[in-house]
């Protein structure tokens, strides 16, 4: 009878998530798009060997990885280091806390808005800065080599917070006494931090690690306002890719095996990265983070 | 060894937790420190492991002088009230990380590790985590790592009160086995009185950060300081009379008996204790608590008398105790 109390959730995650997910895996074994009159023809592989054979859509792959790679990875360390500094004891630490979350509470669209308009060139302060130590106008938002970093540097700045948030909370259940007693011993921060924080962390780690891989893998709106994929679709993303198939060029068949690609792959991310997330901090616990009492 | 503690102080913003403490602990001697909670007894503790930064007085280990020496450097073996055992790790590994923190070679490790698994009867139990363990067995982990230490100084941050009572009783010849006996000065934290009087040679009461009275348990039963100890040790609890021209007359229910003449009362409730019975009575002094033998019988009138040598007299206002 309890499973009953299931229904109205699982039916939400039917509708929104596995139904759309089967129907993209139907989709992608078929044409339609404006040539087919919007109606869909089974085409047998042939998505799948046009996307094999896109050179865009590898491009676009790269890209999403590096985008995602780098700025998850940065993040981690930078939410680590913030959330140590939030679970110190110091005046003010409050009020940080609260502020800290700013960026993460404020709409993508909106501080994406506001960094196309700081990276801007001529008229941005950034522009304005690299002029003065030196560097000359660099043109963030022009130069392929540098767009993909200012992108990086805007989801950096946004999604931090959050990952910081998730390893606060895990912090807070890590008991003094534990620090106290290799303190005891003669254990430095060093040790402390490799010996207790590290290991007792790994589940929120890993928590915030897949969140994140996740969510920087479908990257859409910071890049839509940002860059627009631009420059000569340098910073494009595969959720980008995705959706100009469908609502520009309405090839709905070729959109939806990009997509079933997308899904496969950041399962698969998933997967390598906890198992990788497992290897890089050993622990032999099987009841993972309970703390004993 | 010998732990001596000089007029001893911390102030946390406005208010003192621990004031003018002074006490001496000698070899192979164990002081227990008790009082209610908050009374700063846990806070003392911390003071002498180095956990907290001491405001005023100071620390000695013979005469060496650590009131600002770092924790590692202090050699005292702590047993946490929650036993700190890291969750994410094995019996062997926890007694282990303290060792290879202090360099101790791997070769070394092992064996001290293995001598003292067979200390504490945990042989089977090396490569389990803490999470599998019992109450007890977790303990015996805690103390183990302490012993591990070789420490000058032993600190017991109330070891027992996670345990049930029955264990707790089975476990102090453990604890005596193990840490009573090696010769070093020992602070045991308690707020259970009785462990404090089966365990320790002396006892110290604290109160709202200072120490009223350190003395042995019997002293302590039979002399107290002050109100506030006569009414903290000792179960079932001292009676006070009503105060009379500034002074509170206390009396132990076990003095009291019954006689033909004396205080008529009036029996209220009556508790069996196996071995003795404790009865509430009602008197024209107060509430009044007499303990005896079950093999009393309870007369139809009630009288009750003690002697008067039996009586405490404190100062009403101040609490302390009056010749």
């Amino acid at each position: 009878m309890i499973a009953l109390l299931l229904v109205p959730a699982l039916l939400l995650l039917v509708v929104v998530f596995v139904g759309p997910l089967f129907r993209y895996a139907w989709l992608s074994f078929h044409a339609d798009s404006v040539i087919t009159g919007l109606i869909a023809i089974s085409n047998g592989g042939a998505n799948w060997l046009r996307l094999v054979q896109d050179q865009r859509y590898w491009q676009d792959l790269f890209q999403t990885l590096r985008f995602a790679g780098v700025s998850v990875g940065l993040e981690l360390v930078l939410a680590l280091l913030i959330a140590l500094l939030l679970d110190q004891r110091w005046r003010g630490r409050d009020v940080v806390r609260t502020l800290a979350l700013i960026p993460w509470a404020l709409p993508t669209t909106v501080m994406a808005l506001g960094w196309r308009w700081i990276f801007n060139t001529p008229y941005g302060p950034v522009d304005h800065l690299t002029k003065i130590i030196g560097l000359g106008s660099l043109n963030i938002l022009g130069d392929p080599s540098l767009t993909w970093m200012a992108t990086v540097w805007a989801d950096v700045w946004k999604t931090t917070p959050f990952a910081a948030l998730i390893l606060l909370a895990g912090l807070q259940t890590i008991p003094g006494d534990l620090y106290e007693a290799l303190r005891l011993e003669g254990g430095n921060a060093l040790i402390c931090l490799r010996r207790i924080t590290l290991p007792l962390l790994r589940p929120y780690i890993l928590l915030a690690l897949l969140f994140r891989l996740a969510q920087a893998f479908g990257v859409f709106d910071l890049i839509q306002v940002l860059t627009g994929g631009g420059p000569a679709s340098s910073t494009e993303s595969i959720a980008l890719y995705a959706y100009w198939n469908a609502l520009r060029f309405l090839d709905f068949g070729y959109s939806a095996t990009i997509i079933m690609a997308s899904f496969i792959l950041i399962s698969l991310i998933c997967v390598i990265a906890w198992i990788a997330l497992q290897l890089i901090i050993p622990t032999h616990s099987k009841s993972r983070g309970a703390v004993s009492s | 060894m010998t732990l001596q503690i000089q007029n001893l102080g911390r102030r946390v913003g406005q208010q003192w937790i621990v004031r003018q403490l002074n006490l001496q602990v000698d070899d192979g001697e164990c002081v227990a420190l008790v009082g209610p909670s908050g009374c700063g007894k846990s806070s003392t503790l911390r003071l002498i492991a180095g956990l907290d930064a001491v405001s005023e007085g100071e620390i000695f280990f013979d005469q060496t002088k650590v009131t600002h020496a770092m924790a590692a450097q202090r050699a005292v073996g702590m047993v946490f009230q929650s036993y700190a055992l890291l969750p994410h790790l094995s019996v062997t590994a926890n007694l282990e990380l303290g060792l290879r923190v202090r360099g101790v070679r791997p070769s070394d490790r092992q064996q001290r590790i293995q001598a003292m698994l067979d200390l504490v009867q945990l042989q089977d139990r090396a490569d389990v985590l803490p999470a599998q363990l019992s109450g007890g067995q977790r303990q015996r982990v805690a103390l183990a790592r302490a012993l591990l230490r070789d420490p000058e100084v032993y600190l017991l941050d109330e070891p027992m009160s996670n345990l049930d009572a029955q264990l707790r009783e089975e476990l102090r010849p453990e604890l005596r086995r193990l840490v009573l006996n090696r010769q070093k000065p020992v602070i045991h934290v308690t707020h259970d009185q009785h462990e404090a009087m089966a365990i320790a040679d002396r006892i110290a009461v604290l109160h709202s950060g200072r120490i009223q009275q350190v003395a042995t348990p019997a002293e302590l039963y039979h002399h107290p300081e002050t109100l506030f100890i006569a009414k903290f040790i000792g179960r079932p609890q001292i009676n006070c009379l009503r105060p009379s021209n500034g002074v509170v007359c206390a009396v132990r229910p076990e003095s009291l008996t019954f006689a033909s003449e004396g205080i008529p009362c009036k029996l209220i409730s009556r508790e069996w204790l196996g071995s003795s019975q404790l009865l509430y009575l009602d008197s024209p002094q107060g509430p009044l608590r007499l303990s005896c033998s079950t093999a009393v019988d309870i007369p139809e009138t009630i009288h009750v008398s003690w002697k008067a040598s039996d009586e405490h007299h404190f100062d009403a206002a101040s609490g302390i105790r009056l010749p």
